[in-house]
C-alpha cells in the first residue's frame, strides 16, 4: 500500500514537475528508488532511471552513475620461490568506487572527444590525487588493471546502446546493483545531447545505506569494537552451555 | 538462502555455510578435536577475505569448546590447574598472535602468511595422522599391539619453578605449560585454529599427562584462548563477522553432539585415516591456489 501511494505521489510530482521545468531545460527525469537498503537479505539491486526530454530525432542520452570516492589499492603479484605473492602494490586516492556509464549507442558517435574528457564520460579521466605517487610517470599498466579489476568486479561499469528512446521523448534504464556495492551517497547525471552537443542535464542522488541488523552489528563493530567482540565470545559463550544443556537431555 | 555478512560485506548462502559447520563438527565430536583448522580454509574457498575467516572461526570456536569442556567436567576430566597455567600462556600468545596479524596486514602479507601457514600445518597434521592410523591398522591386523612408554623423562622436566598438579598426577615446572599455551595462542589469533592438534601430543607427550584428562584441560583453555583471540581481532581490526560466526558455530555444535555419539560406530584409526586424506586435500588445494599462475597478476581492493 505505502509503495503505491509512493508511486502515485511520484507520477503526480512528475507531472507538476513536467509544466515547469520543461520549459526551462527540456529535460525531467526521475528513479523508480532514492534510497537503497542493504538489509541482511540484501543481493543487489534495481533501479529504474526514467523520464521524459524534449527531444527530436538523433538525439542522444547519456547516464552517468558516481559512488564515493576512496583509496583503491592494486596489488601485483610475482612468482617468488614457487609461490604467487604480492611484491608491488600501488594505491589510487580518490578513485569512485562506483562508476557507470551508458548511452542510447557509442559514446564516441554521441559527442567528441573533449567532452567526454570534460564529463568524464570513459574511465580514463580520474582526477587521481595522491602526494607520494608522481601519476604522470606512472606505468600505464596500473591503470589497466585498476580498470579491468574494477570491471570485473561490476564496480565500475559501461553499458553503450542500453537506453531505450521512445518516440523522442521518453527514456528508460535498469540500473542494477552488485550485491557487494559500497555505501555512501551516489550522483546519477543525465545528459541530453543534441548533434553532440549537450542541451540539457539533470542531477539527483542515491542513498545506498546499511538498514536493520546488518547496520546495527556493522555500526556496533565499528564503534564500539571491544563491546562488540565481548557479546560476539558472550553469544558463543550461550550456545555452547546451551546445546550441552539440550542434548543432556535427549 | 542468502544472508549479508555485516563484516564480511557479502551475502552468502546460509544453509551452505550451516552445513559446512555441521559436517566439520560431526567430525569434530567423532574424532575429538576441533574444527578451526578446516573452517578457515574452507571459508576462504567460499570468498570470505582471510582475515574475516580467520577472526569468525575463532569466535565459532568458543562454542564448542564450552559444550565439550561442560561433558568433560562432569566426568571430572579436566585439570583446572594445568588448564588455568596453559591459559596464561594461551592469552599471552593469542595477543601476540594478533600483533603479528597486525603488522602482516600493514605490510600487505597477512593473506598469504594465513595461506602458508595452513599448507604448512595440514601438510604436517595430515601427514602425521596418515601414517599414525595406517600403522595402528595394520598393526591391528597383525594382531600386534604396540604399547610404549607412558610416561618418559627427560631435561624438560629438570626446568625450574615446579608445581604439583594434583589432578594429572605430575611435579613438573609451569614454564613448559607456559611455553605450549603461548605457541597455541600464537596460532589461534593467526590461523583461527584452537591448536588441539598441537597441544594434546604436547600435553602427552612432552608434560605427560594423563590422556584421559587431555582433551577437558584443552578444550579450558581453548575456550579462554579464542575468547581473547575474538575480543582482540575485533577491537583493534573489526574482522569479527559475529553473522557468520553464529552460523558455523549452530552447524558444528549440532554436529559435534550427533558426531560424538556415533564415535563408537566406527574405529578411531580409520576415521583418523579419513580425516588425515581430507586434511592432505585441503591443503593440496591451497597449495595449488599459491603455486598455480593466476588469472589476473592484479588485484584490487578498496581500502575503507
Amino acid at each position: 500500500m505505502r509503495t503505491l501511494i509512493k508511486k502515485i505521489l511520484l507520477i503526480t510530482i512528475i507531472a507538476l514537475n513536467s509544466f515547469t521545468v520543461f520549459a526551462k531545460d527540456n529535460l525531467v527525469t526521475d528513479l523508480s528508488e532514492s534510497t537503497v537498503e542493504i538489509s541482511s537479505t540484501f543481493s543487489g539491486a534495481d533501479i529504474l532511471l526514467f523520464g521524459a526530454y524534449d527531444g527530436q530525432k538523433n538525439d542522444d542520452i547519456i547516464v552517468v552513475v558516481t559512488g564515493q570516492k576512496g583509496n583503491i589499492k592494486v596489488d601485483k603479484k610475482e612468482k617468488k620461490f614457487g609461490i604467487w605473492m604480492i611484491t608491488e602494490s600501488v594505491k589510487f586516492s580518490n578513485v569512485p568506487k562506483y562508476y557507470y556509464i551508458a548511452s542510447n549507442r557509442k559514446i564516441e558517435e554521441i559527442t567528441n572527444k573533449s567532452e567526454i574528457k570534460k564529463r568524464k564520460l570513459d574511465f580514463n579521466n580520474f582526477e587521481l590525487k595522491n602526494n607520494k605517487i608522481d601519476y604522470k610517470n606512472l606505468d600505464k599498466k596500473w591503470y589497466e588493471a585498476l580498470k579491468r579489476n574494477m570491471k570485473k568486479k561490476q564496480f565500475w561499469k559501461i553499458e553503450e546502446n542500453s537506453i531505450k528512446l521512445n518516440k523522442n521523448t521518453l527514456f528508460r534504464k535498469t540500473l542494477s546493483l552488485p550485491s557487494n556495492v559500497s555505501t555512501g551517497m551516489y550522483d546519477v547525471k543525465i545528459l541530453h545531447y543534441r548533434k553532440g552537443n549537450l542541451i540539457s542535464q539533470e542531477k539527483s542522488k542515491i542513498k545506498i545505506d546499511k538498514t536493520g541488523i546488518s547496520a546495527n552489528i556493522y555500526n556496533v563493530a565499528q564503534n564500539f569494537s571491544a563491546i562488540y567482540g565481548i557479546i560476539a565470545v558472550i553469544v558463543a559463550l550461550f550456545f555452547g552451555w546451551f546445546t550441552n544443556f539440550i542434548f543432556r537431555r535427549i | 538462502m542468502y544472508i549479508y555478512l555485516p563484516i564480511a560485506e557479502q551475502p552468502i548462502n546460509a544453509f551452505i555455510v550451516l552445513g559446512i559447520g555441521w559436517l566439520v563438527g560431526i567430525i569434530m565430536g567423532m574424532v575429538g578435536i576441533g574444527g578451526g583448522f578446516l573452517l578457515t580454509p574452507l571459508m576462504i574457498f567460499f570468498g570470505i577475505p582471510s582475515p574475516v575467516a580467520v577472526a569468525s572461526v575463532a569466535n565459532q570456536l568458543v562454542a564448542p569448546s564450552v559444550s565439550g569442556v561442560l561433558s568433560h567436567w562432569k566426568s571430572g576430566n579436566v585439570d583446572f590447574k594445568m588448564g588455568t597455567i596453559l591459559l596464561v600462556g594461551g592469552v599471552i600468545g593469542s595477543s601476540i598472535g594478533v600483533l603479528i596479524f597486525n603488522i602482516l596486514n600493514a605490510i600487505g602479507q597477512l593473506d598469504l602468511v594465513i595461506k602458508l601457514s595452513y599448507v604448512i600445518f595440514l601438510a604436517i597434521i595430515g601427514s602425521l595422522m596418515f601414517i599414525e592410523s595406517f600403522k595402528l591398522i595394520v598393526q591391528t591386523k597383525r594382531g600386534k599391539p604396540n604399547r610404549g612408554k607412558l610416561h618418559q623423562h627427560n631435561w624438560l622436566h629438570g626446568l625450574p619453578f615446579k608445581t604439583r598438579f594434583r589432578k594429572s598426577k605430575l611435579y613438573i615446572s609451569i614454564i613448559l605449560p607456559l611455553i605450549i599455551g603461548v605457541i597455541v595462542g600464537i596460532l589461534a589469533a593467526l590461523m583461527g585454529i584452537g591448536g588441539g592438534f598441537i597441544i594434546v601430543p604436547a600435553m602427552i607427550y612432552l608434560l605427560g599427562m594423563p590422556t584421559s584428562l587431555v582433551i577437558g584441560t584443552s578444550l579450558f583453555q581453548i575456550i579462554f584462548v579464542a575468547a581473547n583471540t575474538t575480543i582482540l581481532q575485533a577491537s583493534q581490526n573489526q574482522t569479527v563477522d559475529i553473522v557468520l560466526a553464529l552460523i558455523l558455530l549452530i552447524g558444528s555444535v549440532i554436529g559435534v553432539q550427533i558426531g560424538s555419539k556415533f564415535s563408537n560406530l566406527m574405529k578411531g584409526e580409520h576415521l583418523r585415516l579419513f580425516l588425515s586424506f581430507i586434511i592432505l586435500l585441503v591443503g593440496l588445494k591451497l597449495i595449488l591456489d599459491l603455486v598455480t599462475i593466476p588469472l589476473d597478476i592484479f588485484s584490487v581492493s578498496v581500502i575503507q
